[in-house]
């Protein structure tokens, strides 16, 4: 029923989901399932390749209650409006250039590519096929980093200094083994965990990176085997006008933390200091059947206003931020830093 | 019997003075003063005698603690030694390593100690972490953060001027250095940036600077890769008037995470419907004992002939050191290996 209208009176929109390998996928197809105005319809055709005790494919999507086709054609075939690419990092370039070609709008999970090649060709497929590129940075619609950018642009902070971020989280290897296999992730924690803050830095200041400098190790998670690349990392960006930011990525909340982590901004201005903690909101406490602790969210799910920002546009034509040029922008920072990290000196951008 | 209490004489009254004089009296220590300004003030807020030279002071005491500026550091200490007097210093010892071995050089040949002020050290929140840390509780420390945020020091003029201060990351950010390299261990290689908004200038029209002149707001930021592999960040913040003075840690290791923030651990609050006075120059160490007042009594012991003090002079030495190196940084604009953990020797 492709020409179906919702309740709304709204045309119904195809969303595809492009592969389970990322833990956003989930958390996508979940929205979307129940999302009115919506059909979705996922592929994980490599499943097949994914370790054994991950759980994927269509015994994912059944467990999930949403439709499910074994290939990426058939797929395709359903003439999707819109796709959610949610592969492995490395493995984004071939489903966006087939979404292009079949004329999707696409939103991209960060990053968008593990090279600047990849990166470059994805946005540029879309813009030959006309199709519009979203990058996944929900963090961006958080009600507090909007607050923030309001205080910013109204003056409140005065001249911006300096910043320091945080994004730490657990280790994924648990639920997805693939995190730490550089050949599919494209690196480890930084690979991971800089893009977020990188975005809220750019759209806060406006400001152009100059260079970076970055340090990582592999001391956290050290004990698990298939860890093979960094799991702690300090990023520092250099911006033009002298705005300096230093971005933690680690991977270094506990197994066992009540929470999987978070993200954490302080921005130090000239007339005031600001700290944003988008998910801090939670109610706390302990339950003796668990350990770590109870950490119950009630914070806005920007996943949700992700995806709504993302439809809208869908349904509108119009290309919805942050879009590719973001994407290029924190994968440039990404590769900087691991380029640092590597050779051990500063990295011009 | 009684004894005779123990003299300290106490050089310069300016902010640090007035934590570490009423820590001396609770020691029941006798406290004489020798300042170039303020010295009648100072003796009559406490009590105390204030003398006018600096021999008078070194005929007349057991010790010597020096709350003077940096640069005043080296002659000083060498004056009290040189008089036969142990020392306390505040941090930084120096403002260079070579000052800071002449000092240690002269303390080891008239046979006198030195310690370094570096007052967190005896924080209660830093000593706890680092104990819990030396006793692997979180496992090998791999990635830590030690934030320090205040107003810019508005009480002296020196503090701004780098030639004398050293600058934020030598002055200020010297305490989270030392503490980073206490709880990770030596430190091997230091990358530094930094950001400053010069002052808002209030022209009076005769070229002067206006009375009520705004500070310059300085920030840097200091990543450290230490001799295990461990990194560090450490942030500090000399902001606007009025900022309130916090401090914050995040110790991640391989078996578990610690952290503090001084702005949540706040064992009474008070809502009176008007906004409390921010600002102040140092932490709220009002429900528990003055660390000053545990740093000096730990000091006094080792004067005593008790055991080493939780601070050395030989790590006051090295938190110059990476401070130094710190500033290298940020006038290459790359990092800075610290060659050997004993020498201050940087590529």
């Amino acid at each position: 029923m492709r020409a179906g209208t919702s309740l709304r009176g709204e045309r119904m929109l195809r969303v595809g989901i492009l592969s389970f390998a990322h833990v956003h996928a989930a958390t996508y197809a979940t929205l979307l399932r129940d999302w009115p105005g919506v059909e979705l319809l996922t592929a994980d055709p490599d499943a097949a390749t994914a370790p054994a005790e991950e759980l994927r494919g269509s015994k994912l999507a059944r467990s999930l209650g949403v439709n499910h086709v074994d290939t990426y054609e058939q797929l395709f075939a359903w003439h999707p409006d819109a796709v959610i690419v949610t592969s492995e990092n490395a493995r984004h370039r071939p489903l966006v250039e087939a979404a292009a070609a079949a004329g999707a709008a696409v939103l991209c999970e960060k990053p968008l590519a593990t090279t600047l090649a990849d990166g470059r060709a994805m946005k540029a497929a879309c813009e030959a096929a006309g199709v519009t590129l979203m990058m996944a940075f929900p963090v961006r619609f958080s009600p507090a980093f909007g607050q923030l950018r309001e205080a910013v642009a109204g003056g409140m902070l005065g001249t911006l200094l300096a910043a320091t971020g945080t994004n730490n989280g657990k280790i994924p290897v648990g639920e997805r083994a693939w995190f730490t296999d550089p050949e599919l992730s494209g690196g480890g924690a930084m690979v991971d965990h800089i893009v977020h803050v990188a975005d809220l830095l750019a759209v806060l200041t406006g400001l152009r990176p100059r260079s970076v400098r970055a340090v990582s190790n592999r001391i956290l998670h050290v004990d698990k085997p298939s860890v093979r690349a960094e799991t702690g990392g300090l990023v520092t960006v250099s911006y033009e006008g002298g705005f300096v930011a230093t971005i933690d990525c680690s991977w270094s909340q506990p197994d066992h933390a009540p929470t999987w982590g978070g993200l954490t901004l302080q921005v130090v201005g000239s007339a005031g200091i600001a700290d944003i903690d988008p998910f801090a909101q939670h109610v706390g406490g302990f339950a003796e059947s668990g350990p770590g602790g109870l950490h119950l969210n009630y914070g806005v799910n920007t996943d949700s206003i992700l995806l709504a920002e993302f439809l809208g546009a869908v349904r509108a034509g119009s290309q919805p931020q942050p879009d590719a040029t973001a994407g290029l922008d924190t994968l440039r920072i990404v590769l900087a830093a691991q380029e640092s990290a590597h050779i051990g000196s500063v990295v011009a951008l | 019997m009684t004894q005779t209490p123990l003299a300290v004489g106490l050089i310069g009254a300016g902010g640090i003075s007035h934590a570490h004089i009423p820590a001396w009296l609770e020691l029941g220590a006798s406290v004489t003063v020798f300042t170039i300004e303020g010295g009648d003030e100072v003796a009559a807020r406490y009590g105390i005698r204030h003398v006018e030279s600096l021999e008078e002071l070194l005929a007349g005491c057991d010790l010597v603690d020096i709350c003077t500026p940096t640069p005043t550091h080296r002659f000083l200490v060498e004056a009290a030694l040189t008089a036969g007097k142990d020392v306390v210093c505040e941090k930084p010892i120096a403002l260079t390593r070579a000052d800071a071995e002449a000092i240690g050089a002269l303390a080891a040949a008239v046979g006198h100690q030195v310690f370094p002020a570096h007052v967190v050290r005896y924080f209660p929140e830093y000593r706890l972490a680092q104990q819990a840390i030396a006793a692997g509780q979180i496992g090998q420390p791999a990635i830590s953060r030690f934030t320090r945020i205040g107003a810019h020091p508005a009480w002296a003029d020196w503090f701004g001027d780098n030639a004398q201060s050293g600058g934020i990351i030598m002055d200020q950010m010297i305490h989270d250095l030392d503490i980073a390299r206490w709880i990770c261990g030596e430190v091997v290689d230091v990358y530094a940036v930094q950001s400053r908004v010069a002052p808002a200038t209030t022209d009076n029209g005769a070229g002067e600077r206006g009375a009520d002149v705004a500070p310059p707001c300085v920030t840097a930021q200091v990543v450290l890769t230490h001799e295990s592999g461990a990194l560090s960040y450490v942030t500090g913040v000399w902001g606007p008037p009025g900022t309130t003075f916090t401090t914050s840690f995040s110790l991640a290791g391989s078996e578990g995470v610690l952290v503090h923030d001084s702005r949540t651990d706040l064992s009474i609050r008070f809502d009176t419907g008007e906004r409390l006075a921010a600002g102040g120059m140092r932490p709220d160490t009002s429900l528990s004992e003055s660390p000053y007042l545990t740093e000096l009594r730990d000091f006094a012991a080792a004067f005593a002939g008790g055991s080493a003090p939780r601070v050395s002079f030989e790590d006051g030495v090295r938190a110059v050191d990476i401070a130094t190196a710190a500033n290298e940084s940020l006038r290459i604009g790359a990092s800075v290996t610290l060659l050997c953990a004993d020498q201050g020797v940087f590529l």
